[in-house]
């Protein structure tokens, strides 16, 4: 039996689905043919007429044509004042559409950070929201009450954008019938418990308080550039990016792409601190132990650290 | 028989989504509307942001070009500080665009613009079932190659500035990567490998070999010499284009502009031979002739757009966006405004570049058979060659002088900047204000915007509206004309910052394409 698989792009970049054409090993392809899947649809790699196309949608919403897992990308536009004309289809609004096909999925994957929880655009004109969390809160496009056939609510891969692993292992998961874990964001446990910051090789200078202070200096980039690694979750260092690096490994601070609330409204490349130490600190950490800690550290820093001899 | 009828054409397999508007007699378009169908509001949602904030923000325009929105954002904040880039600041920026360029070319020629010829229009072509082997979405051996081979190329973007798409490397004074050369050995490695499947599977030749193809007659030569050549995607393509007759197909005005790509470093082993500041030069190419580019002469006009009208065309420092919603009396019918050099419509993308640098080949074709889909195509699939031999140049000399690869520069509170750049589908511009430590005025003109410009104040048509008119659509079902035409020009619209959807007027069909 194969799976049946739609992709539905409401407002975004298109990232994400050029993200996931990165994977390797299994490419997409591989991947497809591993698990079986049966793309019904894709707006960019479709090449249906349009009237198959509609008969398509028409089945899908009739029943006839099963419709197992709906990917959508982007956020869902609203706007302007409510109408959904910001995002059409021949006229219609799409949000209309991705409700529809929301009530026939088994499971609907948000991939990306707008399709979870909003994204570019929540604040503005074009209304946008996630799928099932505005920003941080829970309802969203969909409402709290929703639930795919299968009994889950929309199941949330944030990042912009999201990595192509973390998308073909949800994808493999879901099809294998694995148990999903889901944490309060509504992401997979399995990619979302660890932090950004962990597996970063930046880490020793972080770990003696080296701090970055101007761009290329090489340091940890948490005290001073707005690097978000030690505060939001995600695999970018563990799993890497193109197979290759990541963005806090060469220099770019995390800018806390998986939050529920990215894109923050105050500066990037800038912490926000008091008296030199940062408003946010990681994750559960007491501030007067960091304090402490992170003036013994630096007091202990070696000099190969200082004098940034390991190159990285 | 005499039938007029109006049909709007949804476009998938562009990057986001977009509707032409047409008007029919006898089956041949005889008006054209192009009509994008998002708003995303990124401008308006810059205002009072940060200055560097850009950086982080406008790579998300676009998932398929995020490197080159990061370029053009990062080259107006250059200017406001005022500040000089080091050598290998400009390699490292050129060298993640060009490889994100390359990624797109092939992506675009393979999974978006070749799918076409397994339409069933093409069902009689004697080279139909070859197509259908080759560019069938998702199984088409060539669809496969081309997604496992631009995936691997982009690993190069991803060891030089983090990530791809979206990445932040660039900021003003340079690029915040150290690349050592262990990374550049992997860097090179990977271009190798790119450069030996480009050769072997697109081109069907070596780059020396094709560098040799300056007219139509040597590339029929070229093509009879050897069967690799016409097996290659680029044979290929030319041997289906022809017979298609895509030579004849979406002219267009045959004005050109080009902001002008890729500047050079001032020391490398590659200005021995060639002294122009960039590899390909900006200008503006009209009525055959080429002018000097001076980027005062750009304007926006909204006559026909969903925008608030200042009475005349703006330059985009002056330019706002406030939406003036569509009524019913109003001749406005696109969200999207129209970029002008000089009051002329431009068409911009590789061919542009092409013609601009003066290319023996393209400029050869288009002054024979004027633009078409055909050379739209070929200037795309063959820009890799001016690409590769520059890239390993770079690479090589990427952090072997004093290594600097950012100069310190302090952040401005006031000023005003643009950075201009050629992006994959062509002249990019960002135009920044800053006020008081803010962002007070973002314009973004995007390649799309020019090339799917709708009409200005004289009811100019925008460049691929007019290279619709007097197309003939054989198979009504399957109208792969407006398709290909469409295409050719790789349309960006989720780049269309500004674009909004159209109302379909006196729809009376609808067709995918």
């Amino acid at each position: 039996m194969s799976t049946t698989l739609y992709w539905i792009q409401g407002g975004g970049c298109g990232g994400d689905t050029w993200s996931f054409l990165n994977a390797e090993s299994p490419d997409l392809t591989e991947l497809f043919d591993i698990l079986s899947i049966e793309p019904l649809w894709h707006p960019s790699l479709s090449a249906l007429d349009l009237k198959s196309k509609e008969k398509l949608d028409r089945r899908i919403l009739s029943g006839e044509q099963s419709l197992d897992i709906l990917c959508v990308e982007g956020s869902v536009l609203q706007g302007p004042s409510g109408s959904g004309l910001a995002d059409t289809l021949q006229g219609k609004p799409k949000k209309d559409l991705i409700a529809a096909l929301a009530s026939k999925a088994q499971y609907v994957i948000a991939v990306g950070t707008c399709a979870s929880y909003g994204g570019f655009g929540t604040d503005q004109e074009t209304e946008a929201t996630g799928m099932q969390f505005h920003k941080h809160s829970f309802g969203g496009f969909l409402g709290k009450r929703y639930r795919s056939k299968s009994g889950l609510p929309v199941i949330n891969l944030p990042g912009c954008p999201c990595h192509n692993d973390i998308l073909a292992g949800t994808l493999s998961m879901v099809i294998n019938d694995v148990p999903l874990e889901l944490n309060e964001n509504h992401s997979p446990l399995d990619w979302y418990r660890i932090m950004v910051h962990q597996g970063c090789t930046r880490n020793e200078y972080h770990e003696y308080r080296v701090e970055e202070k101007q761009f290329g200096e090489k340091g940890c980039l948490f005290f001073y550039m707005g690097c978000q690694g030690p505060l939001v979750t995600g695999p970018c260092n563990k799993i890497l990016w193109n197979r290759r690096s990541s963005k806090t490994r060469v220099g770019v601070p995390c800018f806390g792409c998986t939050h529920t609330d990215f894109p923050q409204q105050y500066p990037f490349f800038k912490t926000r601190n008091i008296e030199g130490i940062p408003i946010e600190l990681p994750a559960g950490v007491s501030r007067a132990h960091y304090m402490a800690y992170k003036g013994m550290a630096a007091a202990a820093a070696p000099k190969r650290l200082i004098k940034r001899k390991s190159g990285i | 028989m005499h039938s007029k009828k109006n049909r709007v054409i949804p476009i998938n397999r562009s990057e986001g989504d977009l509707e032409i508007h047409l008007e029919m007699e006898n089956d041949r378009v005889v008006e054209a509307r192009s009509v994008g169908t998002m708003y995303r509001g990124f401008e308006n949602l810059l205002k009072g942001r940060a200055p560097l904030d850009g950086l982080v923000i406008t790579p998300r325009i676009c998932g398929i070009c995020s490197t080159a929105q990061l370029k053009a954002a990062v080259k107006a904040l250059d200017m406001i500080a005022d500040v000089r880039i080091p050598d290998d600041a400009i390699r490292v920026r050129n060298l993640t665009l060009m490889t994100e360029q390359m990624q797109n070319d092939l992506r675009h020629a393979f999974l978006l613009f070749t799918p076409d010829f397994t339409s069933p229009a093409y069902r009689e072509h004697p080279l139909f079932e070859e197509a259908v082997k080759r560019y069938r979405p998702l199984q088409g051996e060539t669809v496969v190659h081309t997604i496992r081979e631009t995936k691997k190329v982009i690993e190069i973007i991803a060891i030089l500035g983090g990530q791809w798409p979206h990445s932040s490397f660039m900021v003003p004074g340079g690029v915040v990567s150290v690349p050592g050369q262990n990374d550049i050995s992997q860097c090179r490695s990977l271009l190798a490998n790119f450069r030996h499947w480009y050769e072997r599977r697109v081109l069907g030749c070596s780059l020396a070999r094709w560098a040799e193809v300056r007219t139509l007659e040597d590339l029929d030569i070229w093509l009879d010499e050897d069967e690799a050549h016409r097996e290659g995607e680029v044979g290929f393509f030319i041997r289906f284009a022809r017979e298609t007759n895509l030579h004849e197909l979406g002219k267009g005005h045959g004005n050109f502009i080009c902001f002008g790509a890729f500047e050079k470093p001032g020391k490398s082993a590659m200005n021995r031979s060639e002294n122009a500041p960039y590899l390909f030069p900006p200008g503006f190419f009209l009525d055959g002739q080429v002018a000097p580019f001076n980027q005062e002469k750009i304007t926006e006009d909204v006559t026909f757009s969903h925008f608030e009208s200042h009475g005349r065309p703006r330059h985009p420092y002056e330019e706002t966006t406030v939406v003036e919603p569509p009524a019913s009396d109003s001749e406005a019918y696109s969200w999207g405004k129209a970029p002008r050099y000089d009051g002329y419509p431009a068409e911009t993308g590789p061919l542009a570049e092409l013609v601009m640098a003066s290319n023996p080949l393209i400029k050869g074709i288009l002054d024979r058979e004027g633009p078409s889909v055909f050379l739209r195509q070929l200037a795309r699939l063959v820009r890799p060659t001016f690409l590769l031999p520059v890239m390993d140049c770079w690479l090589k000399e990427t952090g072997v002088g004093n290594e600097i690869f950012y100069r310190k520069n302090e952040q401005q509170e006031n000023g005003q900047g643009f950075g201009l750049i050629e992006a994959h589908r062509g002249a990019l511009g960002h135009w920044v204000t800053l006020e008081h430590g803010k962002i007070s005025q973002y314009q973004v003109i995007t390649p799309t915007a020019w090339n799917a410009s709708p009409r200005d104040a004289n009811g100019i048509r925008g460049p691929w509206e007019e290279a619709l008119i007097g197309t003939l659509v054989k198979n009504p079902e399957h109208p792969v004309e407006i398709g290909h035409t469409i295409r050719s020009f790789d349309p960006c619209m989720v780049c269309c910052v500004h674009t909004i959807r159209g109302h379909a007027r006196r729809t009376t069909a609808r067709i995918f394409c």
